[in-house]
C-alpha cells in the first residue's frame, strides 16, 4: 500500500470518530461522510512541463520539507497543486512562473540549489531582483497549497475543527481568566 | 413583456433581511404579497459550508464556497469610478444577505439617530431610538438573538436574549487588555440560535457561519420569515426575477414591477397597489434610477436628486496576535461560532474629540482552519514550518467596524451604456473617504495596536497605508431624512413623491453608525410594516 493511501486511511478513520462520537447530534447535518477526497493520483500536469514540476517539487520540498513531525510539500503535491491554480491564472502570472523557474534553474548551473533559494529568499519583505520577487510568490503558494492540503491541515497543523459539537467549551482555565 | 393579469396588494423586491421580514409581516395581516428575488432558492444542505479546502477544485480560493451566494453576473455588473478602496458586496440568492452573513445584531444607540444634535454632523434621523426601540424588541425575540444585557447606553439591549455563546481561551486573555485600558468587552449578539428556537436547531460551532448555515442555526429568511408567510395563504415567491423597473400611472404612482426572469430572458411584471424595496442600498437605488417615465424622468423619486447619493458605510481594519501562552499549546477545536465576543464603542467615553464617530471590535471571525501568519513569517525550511505550527493556537484576530459619515458626493449612478447579462444599465460608484473618516480610522487601528500593547504575542497588521471599506454594510443611497431637499423617504421610509413606494433596505439610512447594521434594516422593516397595515386598514394605500 502506498503511502498515500495510508494517510488517507488515517484521515478517514480520525474522521469517522469524530462523526461517530457526534452521530445524531445535530439534526438535518449536511456533513458528508465521505468527507475526504481522493488524492488526485490520475492528475495531468497543465501548465507545467515535467522537469517544470520536479523543479517546483524539489523548491516547495524546500521550502516546508518533511520532518519527524509530518511530511511535506511533496506528499501534499503542493506543485500539483500550484499548476492547476497556474493553468488557470493570467498570462503575466503564469510568465512570472515560466521566466522564474528559468532563473532558478540558470543558477543552479553554477551554485547548489539550496544557495539559489537562500539568495532568493534574502529580502522577502522588500523583494528587488526578479529571483527575490519569485521567490515571495512561490512560497506564497506553496503555503497555499501545503496547508490547504490533507497532509497540511490533518497532519501538521492536527487541526480538530470543522465538525459538530453538542457544546462549545468554555475556557475555565484559571490562568486565562481576565 | 407579457402582463400579468393578478394584482397583488404588495410586490416587494428582494427577499433579504428586510424583504423577508416585510413579507412575513405583511402577509400575517392579510395583505396577497408577492416577492420579487433576483436569485435562485439554494437549501442550507446543498451549502458547501462543511466541505474541505482540499475537496474543492481550487481549494476554496477562488470563492469557490460563497458561488450560491452571487448568482449570474451579480459580482460582475458593477463599476467603480474616482473611488477609494471600497467594494460593495452584492448577494444574489433567495434569502439575500442573510444565507451569508456573521448575524451580528447590534441595537443603534440614541445617540446613533441623532448625529447633528450630539456632533454637530450629518443630520438626524426623522426617527428616534425611543420609537424603534419597540420594534428591535420584537425582531429580536422572532429572529433569536444570543448574548447579554451589558447595562450599556452605547448598545442598548432586550427584555431577553439566548444564551451568550462560551468564550475561548485567547478571548478570557484579550480581556486583560481591555480591562487594562478599562474598556468593556462583552459577549456578542448574534441571531444565533445557542438553543433550539424558532424550530431552528442549536448551533453546531463547526465555524462556517459566513459560508451559509446548514441548518439553519443562523438566522435567515428563507427557514424562518417564508414559513410564517406560507402559512397565511398569502405568500407568493418568484425566483429568478431581476427587477427591471418600477412601472408608473399618470399620476406617477407605483402600478407594477417589470422583471426579467433570469433562467429564461424573457420580460416579465407583477401588478402590486404598493411596491417595497428591499434589494440591498446598491441595486435599489439602481432600481429606482432605471425606472424612468415622463412622471418621473430622472429616475423614480428622485425629482430632488437624491437617489444614489450620501452612500456610505463602514471602514474596517484587522489586526491579529499570537498569543505567547498559547503557542505551541495542544491544538484544539476552536472553530465555535466565529465572532463570541464584541467590543462595543468606546472612544465617545473619554470626552470630547475633534473626531467624529466610532468604531466597535469584532473578535475571531477568521478562519481557524488556515494558519495566517505563514504567509507573514521570513524564511523557510523546517524552522518555518515549526514555527507555523507553534504558533497556530496563539491565533487572536480583531477587526474594528468604523463609522463613516454620509455625504451627497458619494454616490451611485447607472450607467446606460453599459448593460449586465440581463440588458439593465449597471451601477457606478463614486465613493471617496472624507478627512473625518481617515481621522477615525487613523484612530482605531492605533486603539487596536494599543489594546495588544497590553498582551504579550507577535502582532501582525493589515492596515497599510489608507482605509478600505463598506465591509457589505454599505447603506445610504435612498435616505429618508426630515428635510425634503436632502432626502427620498419620510420616517416610515416611504418615497415622499409616491406614495404606494416604500424602500426599507440599508439604502433607507440616514446616517451610519460603527454598528452592524442588519438588526436596524429589519427593525425598520418591521416598522414599516405597521405603518403599511394602517394605511390600508385606513384606505390611504
Amino acid at each position: 500500500m502506498e503511502r498515500r493511501e495510508v494517510l488517507k486511511l488515517v484521515v478517514l478513520a480520525a474522521l469517522s470518530r469524530r462523526l461517530n462520537a457526534l452521530e445524531g447530534a445535530v439534526p438535518g447535518c449536511s456533513m458528508p461522510t465521505d468527507a475526504v477526497a481522493p488524492p488526485p493520483i490520475d492528475y495531468k500536469l497543465q501548465f507545467f512541463t515535467e522537469d517544470e514540476n520536479k523543479l517546483v517539487d524539489q523548491l516547495m520540498e524546500m521550502i516546508i520539507p518533511a520532518d519527524g513531525h509530518s511530511p511535506g510539500a511533496r506528499t501534499a503535491r503542493a506543485s500539483l497543486f500550484a499548476d492547476q491554480m497556474l493553468s488557470s491564472s493570467e498570462d503575466a502570472v503564469k510568465k512570472q512562473w515560466r521566466d522564474g523557474l528559468s532563473l532558478v534553474r540558470e543558477q543552479a548551473k553554477v551554485v547548489s540549489l539550496i544557495e539559489v533559494l537562500d539568495k532568493a529568499a534574502a529580502n522577502e519583505e522588500n523583494p528587488k531582483t526578479d529571483l527575490e520577487r519569485f521567490f515571495v510568490v512561490l512560497k506564497g503558494m506553496t503555503i497555499y497549497g501545503y496547508y490547504t492540503s490533507e497532509v497540511g491541515i490533518h497532519q501538521d497543523l492536527e487541526y480538530t475543527g470543522n465538525t459538530f459539537l453538542r457544546s462549545f467549551p468554555e475556557c475555565t482555565h484559571p490562568e486565562h481568566q481576565g | 413583456m407579457q402582463k400579468a393579469s393578478e394584482v397583488y396588494d404588495v410586490c416587494v423586491v428582494g427577499s433579504g433581511a428586510a424583504g423577508g421580514v416585510m413579507a412575513k409581516e405583511l402577509c400575517e395581516g392579510g395583505a396577497k404579497v408577492v416577492v420579487l428575488e433576483a436569485g435562485r432558492q439554494v437549501p442550507n444542505a446543498e451549502l458547501p459550508s462543511h466541505k474541505w479546502p482540499y475537496e474543492l477544485p481550487y481549494r476554496g480560493l477562488r470563492s469557490e464556497k460563497q458561488a450560491p451566494f452571487y448568482q449570474g453576473d451579480i459580482v460582475q455588473s458593477i463599476r467603480y469610478a474616482d473611488s477609494d478602496q471600497v467594494g460593495v458586496d452584492r448577494v444574489r440568492i433567495v434569502g439575500g444577505r442573510t444565507m451569508h452573513w456573521n448575524a451580528v445584531t447590534l441595537r443603534y444607540a440614541a445617540r446613533d439617530f441623532k448625529e447633528r444634535s450630539m456632533q454637530g454632523i450629518e443630520e438626524d434621523w426623522p426617527i428616534t431610538y425611543e420609537e424603534i426601540a419597540p420594534y428591535y424588541e420584537r425582531i429580536e425575540q422572532l429572529i433569536g438573538v444570543c448574548g447579554n444585557d451589558d447595562g450599556l447606553e452605547i448598545l442598548p439591549a432586550g427584555k431577553s436574549y439566548l444564551r451568550p455563546i462560551p468564550w475561548r481561551c485567547s478571548e478570557h486573555i484579550l480581556k486583560r487588555a481591555t480591562n487594562a485600558m478599562g474598556i468593556k468587552l462583552i459577549a456578542v449578539r448574534k441571531a444565533l440560535a445557542t438553543q433550539s428556537h424558532d424550530h431552528r436547531p442549536a448551533c453546531h460551532y463547526c465555524g462556517h457561519c459566513m459560508d451559509g448555515c446548514d441548518i439553519g442555526a443562523i438566522f435567515n429568511t428563507p427557514g424562518s420569515m417564508f414559513p410564517k408567510a406560507r402559512a397565511t395563504g398569502n405568500f407568493t415567491l418568484r425566483e429568478n426575477a431581476l427587477a427591471r423597473e418600477i412601472l408608473v400611472d399618470k399620476e406617477g404612482l407605483a402600478t407594477a414591477v417589470s422583471f426579467v426572469d433570469t433562467q429564461t430572458r424573457r420580460e416579465l411584471q407583477v401588478k402590486a397597489r404598493i411596491v417595497v424595496v428591499c434589494a440591498s442600498t446598491v441595486e435599489s437605488a439602481r432600481l429606482l434610477l432605471n425606472s424612468r417615465s415622463s412622471q418621473h424622468p430622472g429616475g423614480i423619486a428622485n425629482s430632488n436628486g437624491i437617489v444614489g447619493k450620501y452612500l456610505h458605510g463602514h471602514l474596517g481594519s484587522q489586526v491579529s496576535i499570537y498569543l505567547e501562552e498559547l503557542q505551541g499549546g495542544k491544538t484544539s477545536n476552536q472553530d465555535g461560532a466565529t465572532d463570541h465576543v464584541y467590543i462595543p464603542r468606546y472612544n465617545h467615553l473619554s470626552g470630547k474629540s475633534d473626531v467624529a464617530g466610532g468604531w466597535g471590535m469584532q473578535v475571531n471571525f477568521q478562519s481557524y482552519m488556515f494558519p495566517h501568519h505563514a504567509h507573514r513569517l521570513r524564511g523557510y525550511g523546517s524552522s518555518f514550518k515549526q514555527n507555523v505550527r507553534k504558533m497556530q493556537p496563539g491565533y487572536l484576530q480583531m477587526g474594528s467596524f468604523a463609522k463613516v459619515t454620509a455625504g451627497p458626493e458619494n454616490h451611485v449612478t447607472v450607467d446606460p451604456a453599459r448593460l449586465d447579462a440581463n440588458g439593465i444599465p449597471i451601477p457606478v460608484v463614486r465613493f471617496r473617504f472624507s478627512q473625518n473618516d481617515q481621522a477615525l480610522w487613523k484612530q482605531a487601528n492605533q486603539s487596536m495596536l494599543e489594546m495588544f500593547s497590553h498582551l504579550k504575542g507577535k502582532v501582525f497588521s493589515t492596515f497599510g497605508d489608507a482605509p478600505a471599506g463598506f465591509a457589505s454594510h454599505e447603506v445610504g443611497t435612498i435616505r429618508m431624512g426630515k428635510d425634503p431637499q436632502t432626502s427620498v423617504l419620510n420616517g416610515y421610509c416611504q418615497a415622499r413623491e409616491v406614495k404606494n413606494l416604500f424602500v426599507t433596505d440599508g439604502s433607507c439610512f440616514t446616517t451610519s453608525s460603527e454598528k452592524n447594521p442588519t438588526l436596524t434594516i429589519m427593525a425598520l422593516s418591521m416598522r414599516t410594516a405597521d405603518y403599511i397595515k394602517e394605511q390600508r386598514r385606513r384606505g390611504e394605500l
